[in-house]
C-alpha cells in the first residue's frame, strides 16, 4: 500500500510537478527557512540541528546534525521527501534512504541570487506552491535591488572584516568565496580579507588592515555580549578604526550556514546602515519580509 | 593475578552477552517493529511462508545487519589487536596506536577529504570506498615505517619501535592538524564526524573486506596464544623456550596493522575498545592468552554492538557518537572491576 503511494507520488512528480508531497524532512537551515516561508510548515515531520529560525521549528524532531544522517532514524518518521543542501551526508545513508523509497531533493547552498531562484522554484513545486515561491524571490530581489541602488548614490566604500567566534574564542575571518564575503558586498562594503574561506588571523594582521568596520557574529553570544567577548579576548581590535568609532554590528551567524536564508535582506540592511550612518533606509526595508 | 572468576562461568556469560548483543542490534532501532521482526525475517528467507512487512525487512536486511556484521567485525577485531600489542609490549597500557596505524589512518583518511575536496569534491558513490582505501593504506604504510625504525640487525626492539611509534603519531597529528588548517569549513566538519567514527551508513559492499580481514585476524591470532604467554616472562626467556621472538613480532605488527586499518578505515576511529577491552578481560581471566584471545573477541563485539545500539537509540532520530559510548559503558565496569581486584589481592 504504501510503496504503492510513493510510487504514485514518483510518477506524479515526474508528469505533474505540482502534487504536493506529504510528510517532508528539511535539512539545512535556509532549506527549512524557505519551507516555513512558503506555507510548508505544517508537512515538516522533522528537520536538522542547523534548522533554528523560525523558533517553532525546534520543536519539531531533530535528525541530528546534516552531514551525519542516519537512515533508520529517518525512516522511523516515514518522510515522502528529505530536502536539503549538497552539504547532506554522509553519502552510504542517503544511498540507503534512496534504496528504501524517499524522495531526495539536494539543492545548493552556494550564497547567489541565481542559486536562491532555482532552489525556490524547486521548493515551490515541492510545495504545489510555483506563484508564491516566485514572489518571495522576486521581493527578495527587490529589496536587494533597492538597496543596491541607494548604496550606489554613496562614496567611500568602507574597509570590513567579519569576524565568526565562539564565546570570545580564538576568531576566525571571513575571506572570499564565503557567506560572509557575500554580505558585505551586498551591504556595499569592501572585504579586506583577500584569503579564501574562514582562516583565523592574528591581532596584528588585522590592526595592519585597519578596518573601518568589524561584522561581529558569534555561535555562542548574542548583541553587545557577542561584542563585548570579542574585545577582551583581542584587546588589539579596540585599536583598530572601527574599534575607536566602536564601528561593530553583530549578525546573527546562522545567516553564514546553509545557503540564502530569508533572513538576508534585512540582515543586509542593517549592516548598510552600520556601513553608512548616513544612508536613509525606508523602515520597510529594515523590518524585512523575514517570517 | 588470580582470575576472580571460574574460566567456564566467564565465557558463558560472554557467549550469552553476545548472543544478546546481536539480537538487540538487530531488533532495536527508531523503527519500532516487534522483538521477533529479526527472526521472522531470517526464517521467510529460509523459505518459510511467514508473512514480513516490506519496510521491516528492509530496514534488517539492508540496515541492521550490515550494521550489526560491522560492529561485531569491528569490535572483535579492535580487541584481539589490544591483546596482541599489550601482549608485544608487554605493557597492560599498550594500544594498537602504539605502532602508528591509527594515526596513519586518520592521516590516509584526512588527505582523502582534503584533497578530495580540494580537487573539486569526489564522487559521492566513490568517495567511501577511496576514505576507506586510503585510510588503510595510511595505517600500514606508517606502521611499516615505525616497524622499520625499530629494526636493529634484523632484531625488532620494542622499546624503539614504542619510541619510533610516538614519535611518527605525533607527526601525523601535525601533518592532519595541517589539513584541517588547509580544510573549509564544510570539509572541516566531514574531517571531525570522521573522527568520531561511527557504524552509520554500513553496506555490504564496504563491508568484505573489513570481514575478510577479521575472519584472518581470529583465525591467526590464537595460534600465537602459546608463544605470547612466553613472551610474557620476557624476550629472552621466551627465545629460551624455543619461540621464534622475530616472528612472532612480525606477526603481531602486521595483523594489527591489518585489523585495525581496516576496521578504523570501515568506522573512523573507535577509541577504547582495543586498549580496555583486553585489560578487563584480563582482570577478569588472568593473563594466559589461551583463553585471553577468544574472551576478548566476544566482549569487544558485545561492546561496540551494545554502544552503537544505544548510540542510535538515545537522541533518535538523531545518533551519538559511539565512541562517546564504548567509553560510558565501558569504563565504569573497568573502574568497578579494578576496586574489587585491588580489595582482593
Amino acid at each position: 500500500m504504501r510503496r504503492n503511494t510513493l510510487l504514485a507520488m514518483a510518477l506524479g512528480l515526474l508528469i505533474n510537478p505540482a502534487q504536493a508531497a506529504e510528510r517532508l524532512i528539511s535539512v539545512g537551515g535556509a532549506v527549512s527557512e524557505w519551507l516555513v516561508a512558503l506555507g510548508g510548515e505544517q508537512h515538516l515531520v522533522a528537520v536538522d540541528s542547523t534548522s533554528r529560525h523560525p523558533l517553532s521549528l525546534t520543536a519539531l524532531p531533530n535528525v541530528g546534525y546534516q552531514r551525519n544522517l542516519t537512515a533508520e532514524g529517518i525512516l522511523a518518521l516515514q518522510p515522502d521527501a528529505l530536502i536539503g543542501t549538497e552539504e547532506m551526508g554522509p553519502p552510504p545513508v542517503l544511498a540507503q534512504l534512496k534504496g528504501a523509497g524517499v524522495n531526495l531533493y539536494t539543492l545548493s547552498s552556494a550564497p547567489s541570487l541565481p542559486t536562491l531562484e532555482a532552489n525556490l522554484a524547486q521548493l515551490g513545486a515541492l510545495l504545489g506552491r510555483e506563484a508564491e515561491a516566485q514572489a518571495q524571490y522576486q521581493a527578495f530581489q527587490a529589496q536587494l535591488a533597492q538597496l543596491e541602488q541607494q548604496l550606489s548614490q554613496q562614496s567611500s566604500q568602507p574597509g570590513v572584516l567579519l569576524l565568526l567566534s565562539h564565546a570570545g574564542g580564538n576568531p576566525m575571518v571571513a575571506g572570499t568565496d564565503t557567506a560572509g564575503d557575500w554580505l558585505i558586498k551586498l551591504a556595499g562594503g569592501h572585504n579586506l580579507a583577500s584569503h579564501e574561506g574562514y582562516k583565523p588571523m592574528t591581532s596584528e594582521a588585522l590592526l595592519a588592515l585597519a578596518p573601518q568596520v568589524l561584522v561581529v557574529t558569534d555561535r555562542a553570544l548574542t548583541g553587545a555580549k557577542a561584542r563585548a567577548a570579542l574585545l577582551e579576548q583581542q584587546p588589539a581590535l579596540a585599536a583598530t578604526p572601527a574599534g575607536l568609532a566602536q564601528r561593530l554590528p553583530v549578525i546573527d551567524p546562522t545567516l553564514l550556514v546553509g545557503g540564502v536564508s530569508p533572513r538576508v535582506p534585512k540582515a543586509v540592511a542593517e549592516l548598510a546602515q552600520a556601513f553608512y550612518p548616513a544612508l536613509q533606509l525606508p523602515s520597510s526595508t529594515l523590518a524585512g519580509s523575514a517570517p | 593475578m588470580k582470575p576472580l572468576f571460574s574460566i567456564r562461568l566467564v565465557f558463558i556469560a560472554l557467549a550469552l552477552g553476545l548472543l544478546l548483543a546481536i539480537s538487540l542490534s538487530l531488533s532495536l532501532g527508531p523503527v519500532a517493529m516487534s522483538l521477533d521482526t529479526p527472526w521472522r525475517v531470517l526464517l521467510s528467507r529460509l523459505g518459510l511462508p511467514l508473512l514480513v512487512e516490506p519496510q521491516a525487512q528492509l530496514i534488517i536486511e539492508q540496515i541492521r545487519l550490515p550494521r550489526t556484521l560491522l560492529g561485531l567485525a569491528a569490535g572483535g577485531v579492535l580487541a584481539l589487536c589490544g591483546v596482541a600489542m599489550q601482549g608485544l609490549f608487554r605493557n597492560p597500557l599498550a594500544d594498537p596506536g602504539l605502532i602508528g596505524v591509527s594515526s596513519g589512518a586518520a592521516l590516509g583518511a584526512a588527505l582523502m577529504i582534503v584533497l578530495g575536496a580540494g580537487l573539486g569534491g569526489l564522487a559521492p558513490e566513490w568517495s567511501p570506498y577511496l576514505l576507506s582505501a586510503s585510510a588503510f593504506a595510511g595505517g600500514l604504510l606508517v606502521t611499516s615505517v615505525v616497524y622499520r625504525l625499530g629494526r636493529k640487525q634484523g632484531r625488532v626492539d620494542v622499546a624503539t619501535m614504542l619510541l619510533a611509534g610516538v614519535a611518527l603519531a605525533a607527526l601525523a597529528g601535525a601533518l592532519i592538524g595541517l589539513l584541517q588548517y588547509l580544510a573549509d569549513d564544510a570539509t572541516l566538519r566531514t574531517l571531525t564526524f570522521w573522527n568520531l567514527g561511527s557504524l552509520n551508513g554500513a553496506s555490504y559492499s564496504r563491508l568484505w573486506p573489513l570481514l575478510a580481514i577479521a575472519l584472518l585476524v581470529l583465525v591467526s591470532l590464537p595460534r600465537s596464544a602459546s608463544a605470547l604467554n612466553a613472551l610474557l616472562l620476557g624476550e629472552s626467556e621466551a627465545r629460551h623456550l624455543g619461540v621464534d621472538v622475530e616472528r612472532l613480532k612480525r606477526r603481531l605488527i602486521l595483523l594489527t596493522a591489518l585489523g585495525v586499518g581496516a576496521a578504523v578505515a570501515a568506522c573512523g576511529m573507535i577509541g577504547f575498545v582495543g586498549l580496555v577491552v583486553p585489560h578487563l578481560m584480563r582482570l577478569l581471566l588472568g593473563p594466559d592468552h589461551r583463553t585471553l584471545i577468544p574472551a576478548s573477541m566476544l566482549a569487544g563485539a558485545s561492546l561496540l554492538l551494545l554502544a552503537d545500539v544505544l548510540a542510535r537509540l538515545l537522541v533518535a532520530p538523531a545518533e551519538m557518537p559511539i565512541g562517546v559510548l564504548t567509553a560510558l559503558i565501558g569504563a565504569p565496569f573497568f573502574l568497578y572491576l579494578l576496586v574489587r581486584g585491588r580489595s582482593h589481592a
